[in-house]
């Protein structure tokens, strides 16, 4: 079944299991007739004996109808929703107040304008938990702190990092944190899988991880000088893990054209949803983007068979700048 | 919205397009009147007689078919749990009956001279 979702100062959308359509009226100058049981021309030559008038009945009229078109489901409130009451362990004192912030499956269903698996998978991706029946996700101070206590004991156990094992990490780490929690981070930052013993293991994502360790060292400043920013990310990731800049596409952007380079962290999930919206945020923060920079900001704009460069075609203009292309807003930004 | 009726197909109904609007010979409601007899050709053009009208027209298979929902229930009020109404999909409609050309008036008496 179909259902129409949104509150009343959004657009409505409607949702099938696993795809989501925005609503529109349109209009048309012509009447619309709807009969039922009326035959068409195929219908009544198979039938020769019908030469007898039908009385049809005429069962109404519309000069308007509803239109479905298929978009992107709107999760960025999915996020913000979620990130009212981030989860900061069982010692926090928050969690034994009662706050009314906590969103059941069916709680995100009725208010998030997606269909339920885009919802589910959406959750899956932001690493989101279920913890008492809540979703919930973890603050981030406690996701390091978590994160840390596994990459800490991988080191101390000189556990190679694409054989993790669960089982000792639960023993190891149960007495610091709930068993939910450390299953979770490993989950989050891991490939689960077994082998042929039975037992269950962690392939860590290296790049996931060195990705959140810089994260943790931008979110501290407004900017960092470049080359000391990746000299303190290397030393701070685990033993036998690389940082490339590439890992953090998406995350932080590094600025070329200052004398040092330099660095800051720009998050595509903290920018407008709307295409409009988002390509004036970025050109508020930098006049003349690559294409190479502006992708990963942009990316998740891309509709079912759209292109990064059919929407730079669409909401910027191009220049030439020192031999390379350019990207800069259409419009004169205030 | 949900499926009308149990297992098995939808109703598939007809959509009839006119252009322009349609008038009541007398003052009075839509409701209940005859539009006028609609007619197939041996090579399938539908044609409609309205009133002393003719039109012909064309049948359309719809590129994006349509779906006819009639609303049920629904609270006044609308209740932060559960859902807030309900709709019934009730027919599809596949195929259009276009008539998008000028009505010809049919004369049927012309007087012989004498």
């Amino acid at each position: 079944s179909l259902v129409i979702r949104g509150e009343k100062d959004e657009h409505a959308v409607l949702c099938s299991k696993d795809k989501t359509y925005v609503m529109k009226i349109a209009d048309t100058s012509n009447m619309l007739l709807f009969v039922p049981g009326c035959k068409t021309p195929e219908e009544l030559n198979t039938d020769p004996a019908s030469c007898n008038i039908i009385h049809s009945q005429i069962a109404g009229f519309s000069k308007n109808y509803w239109e479905l078109r298929r978009c992107r489901p709107k999760l960025k409130k999915l996020r913000k929703l979620l990130m009212e009451d981030p989860y900061e362990g069982p010692d926090s004192q928050k969690d034994q107040t009662l706050t009314f912030s906590k969103y059941t499956t069916e709680d995100l269903l009725s208010l998030i304008q997606a269909s339920e698996e885009e919802i589910l998978h959406q959750l899956q991706v932001i690493d989101a938990c279920k913890i008492e029946g809540y979703w919930r996700i973890l603050d981030f101070d406690y996701e390091m702190k978590l994160l840390n206590h596994v990459t800490q004991l991988i080191d101390s156990e000189s556990w190679p990092l694409s054989k993790v094992p669960l089982c000792a990490c639960l023993e190891e780490l149960g007495s610091l944190e709930p068993r939910e929690m450390i299953e979770h981070i490993l989950l989050s930052y891991g490939r689960k899988y077994v082998d042929a013993a039975g037992e269950v293991f962690f392939e860590m994502r290296e790049d996931k991880i060195c990705r959140a360790i810089a994260q943790m060292l931008l979110r501290n400043a407004v900017k960092f000088n470049l080359s000391e920013f990746e000299e303190v990310w290397q030393q701070s990731v685990p033993e036998g893990m690389t940082t490339r800049l590439d890992q953090l596409q998406g995350l932080a952007l590094v600025d070329k054209s200052s004398r040092p380079e330099t660095i800051f962290l720009l998050k595509v999930e903290d920018l407008p949803e709307d295409n409009q919206e988002r390509f004036n945020s970025l050109f508020g923060i930098r006049e003349k983007w690559t294409e190479m920079d502006i992708t990963p900001y942009i990316q998740d704009l891309c509709a079912e068979k759209q292109t990064v460069g059919a929407l730079l075609t669409k909401y910027a203009r191009s220049s030439m700048l020192n031999g390379v292309k350019v990207y800069n807003s259409r419009r004169p930004l205030s | 919205l949900s499926h009308s009726g149990g297992v098995g197909a939808l109703a598939q109904w007809v959509l009839v397009e006119l252009q322009g609007e349609v008038e009541p010979r007398q003052s009075g409601d839509l409701a209940g009147s005859l539009l006028g007899d609609l007619h197939y050709t041996c090579e399938g053009i539908p044609v409609l007689i309205v009133g002393h009208h003719i039109l012909y027209g064309k049948v359309v298979q719809l590129e994006k078919p349509f779906a006819v929902l009639v609303k049920e229930g629904g609270a006044p009020q609308p209740s932060p749990a559960g859902p807030h109404g309900h709709y019934t999909v009730t027919a599809l409609i596949k195929t259009k009956l276009l008539f998008k050309t000028r009505p010809k008036p049919i004369i049927t008496h012309v007087p012989k001279k004498v």
